[in-house]
């Protein structure tokens, strides 16, 4: 305290003459100092609390100037409720925000034992996520409970790990991600409720979620497997539909060249039997004229057409071997 | 006038220097109780607000009154079925009797370490009669598998594992168990749970072999399956073309030879109607035969035998019989 200096100065001090000055600056310090203990500002994502000796006084402030008892009688807690707080598991992009230590310096390992958890058939899946929340209740979240985001981390883990150890790898890499956020999101509420954290769990965020990093080629390498078992059945497909509906339009196109053919044999048959049913019925009426017409036409037409004709007596014998029977070379 | 002001002066200062050390504010977050040359005096202040004590001899032991954490050392542990694991727990606990747990344990770190000493046991204890899946699995559900999965031949190491209690149990036993132990700290253990439940290094190097050895099994199954899946659909092609080609080499055949026996009946029809026709019919063939067989390019070597020359040699020339 430098009230004693204060009292010698006043001593040496010819009091009288400084008397009004004194007065005046000794009045502004107080004025002052009442003036600043008695008003407050809230930011805009802020509510503040006010405690008069120590007590909570009436519901929490908004944003903008507020009076307050001066001296410290009242003061007031200010707490962010407005801002969304994350926190992230598995991995850093950022310092959480509202934790004291900065998490940023965590190493490898720490980070990978945050995220790594043994699911329900005795794997190991790697999950990494984030949790954003916001503070609803700044009484409770500043005077219930000591250190709400650590809490809340340890809360996350331990509730992650429980969902996470009702399910198989397989769903936790593939179908339960969804179902596996929602409950993880109740199971906090309820436990974040029950510790009076004064919180509200806004978004579970399943950020990655992998098979452990030594485990993983070997997940690649199924999904590989599937896809070339798809492509291979898919091309075998191919060349079923490539090859089948050709097949079955050139069977159609072999029964209709087939029935083509009925058609014009039948037709021809049709045509023949016309003709022959009309030659014969006027050969009826003259049989020898017409047959011996017919053999003499055709008589005519195939000696005109051979070339080489001999002919022998009937009585003339031997005469073959004699014959220069010419190869047929054209 | 300059000694009245003086000792007016003083007088407000003492004054004031009294009432400071005379009055004590407990504050939301605290609880506290006074103690006078080290012996505690009257009941603790558990709300919040103003207090007064004596001035000067009276010292204020102000204690948490918010919940407080605590967070196990990871430590391992062997479970019934003989699996190291790294487990690591937290509990939330609170300041319940401030002047039992000012007088049994002083202050936050004797108490975290006693709190460790109780829990740590517990846990190791609680572990090491439950197989390891009791403190993995917490409800009874059903599995439940992809829609389009092809994993369906997958075998146990795929599957939910059964339990019987499960974690929640367990967790609930050691703080139940543990509760009673810390009341006498003037501790109230609120709740006990398991953070991080992971496989030891060795065990978890053996459980990735594990993992990988699956994973390649179902990539080699995935790779026959497309093996076979082709397989099959190359038959399927080979069988369709053979019915196919079969069918319509069938309905060939029998389509002309309905058109064939169509026709021979047609002309059957024609030609038999009548002895006549029938020979008539063979004559013309005859005729149309001989005219298709001849060309040019042949010899005819006639016999004046023949009936064509019977003019040529009889001049007399008579109907032919009929063959």
């Amino acid at each position: 305290m430098n009230q004693n200096d204060f009292l010698n100065e006043l001593e040496n001090i010819d009091l009288s003459k400084y008397k009004g000055v004194i007065k005046i600056i000794v009045g502004i310090l107080i004025v002052g100092f009442t003036a600043s203990t008695s008003v407050f500002t809230v930011d805009p994502e802020e509510k503040a609390v006010v405690l008069r000796f120590g007590k909570v006084v009436g519901p929490p402030v908004g944003p903008g100037y507020h009076f307050k008892l001066p001296f410290f009688i009242e003061q007031e807690y200010k707490v962010p409720v407005q801002r969304q707080l994350t926190l992230q598991f598995g991995f850093r992009t950022q310092s959480d925000q509202g934790m004291q230590e900065s998490p940023l310096q965590q190493s490898y390992e720490d980070l990978i034992s945050e995220s790594l958890m043994v699911t329900g058939d005795l794997n190991v899946a790697n999950i990494e996520w984030v949790t954003l929340y916001t503070i609803s209740d700044p009484v409770k979240y500043r005077f219930r409970v000591r250190n709400v985001d650590q809490t809340f981390r340890d809360m996350n883990e331990a509730v992650m790990r429980e969902v996470v150890g009702d399910r198989t790898i397989n769903e936790v890499l593939t179908i339960g991600r969804s179902e596996i956020i929602d409950k993880v999101l109740t199971k906090l509420q309820l436990l974040a409720d029950e510790y009076s954290l004064g919180i509200v769990v806004d978004q579970v965020i399943l950020q990655d979620v992998n098979p452990p990093a030594s485990v993983k080629p070997a997940y690649d390498s199924v999904n590989e497997a599937q896809q070339e078992m798809d492509t291979t059945i898919q091309k075998a497909k191919k060349e079923y539909n490539d090859v089948i509906p050709k097949a079955e339009g050139s069977a159609i196109g072999t029964v209709t060249t087939a029935e083509g053919y009925k058609i014009k044999r039948v037709n021809e048959a049709k045509g023949a039997a016309s003709q022959f049913t009309q030659v014969f019925e006027e050969y009826l009426k003259a049989p020898e004229v017409t047959r011996q017409r017919i053999y003499l036409e055709t008589m005519t037409t195939i000696y005109q057409a051979v070339d080489q004709k001999i002919i022998i007596d009937e009585n003339a014998n031997g005469l073959l071997p004699l014959l220069n029977i010419p190869a047929k070379d054209k | 006038m300059k000694n009245t002001s003086i000792a007016l002066a003083s007088l407000v200062l003492l004054a004031t220097i009294l009432a400071y050390s005379s009055m004590y504010v407990v504050s939301e977050q605290e609880q506290a109780f006074v103690t006078r040359f080290g012996k505690i005096q009257g009941e603790p202040k558990i709300k919040p607000g103003l207090y007064f004590k004596l001035p000067f001899t009276d010292d204020v032991r102000r204690f948490e009154r918010r919940t407080l954490e605590w967070d196990g050392r990871p430590s391992e542990s062997i479970t019934q079925d003989k699996k190291t694991i790294r487990i690591d727990t937290y509990a939330r606990w609170q300041i319940d009797d401030p002047i039992l747990f000012f007088e049994k344990l002083k202050d936050e770190d004797f108490a975290r370490s006693r709190l460790s000493a109780i829990l740590d046991g517990a846990t190791r204890t609680a572990v090491s009669k439950h197989a390891l899946v009791e403190v993995i699995r917490s409800v009874p559900r059903e599995e439940v598998l992809a829609v389009d999965s092809n994993q369906t031949t997958m075998d146990q190491e795929q599957k939910l594992h059964e339990f019987i209690k499960g974690r929640q149990k367990i967790s609930d036993e050691i703080l139940r168990e543990s509760k009673p132990k810390v009341l006498e700290f003037g501790i109230k253990l609120l709740d006990f749970r398991f953070k991080r439940i992971n496989y030891s290094e060795k065990v978890q190097a053996a459980q990735f072999t594990r993992m990988i050895a699956e994973r390649d099994k179902i990539a080699a199954e995935f790779r026959s399956k497309g093996q076979g899946g082709a397989a099959e659909w190359l038959g399927r092609k080979l069988k369709e073309l053979d019915r196919i080609n079969s069918e319509a080499t069938l309905l060939e055949k029998v389509i002309r030879g309905e058109a064939d026996a169509e026709a021979a009946q047609i002309y059957a029809e024609a030609y038999s109607k009548s002895p006549e026709a029938q020979e008539f019919y063979r004559f013309i063939k005859t005729m149309e035969t001989y005219e298709k067989v001849l060309s040019e390019k042949d010899m005819l070597i006639l016999s004046t035998k023949s009936e064509f020359f019977n003019f040529l040699r009889e001049m007399n020339p008579t109907p032919a019989a009929p063959k």
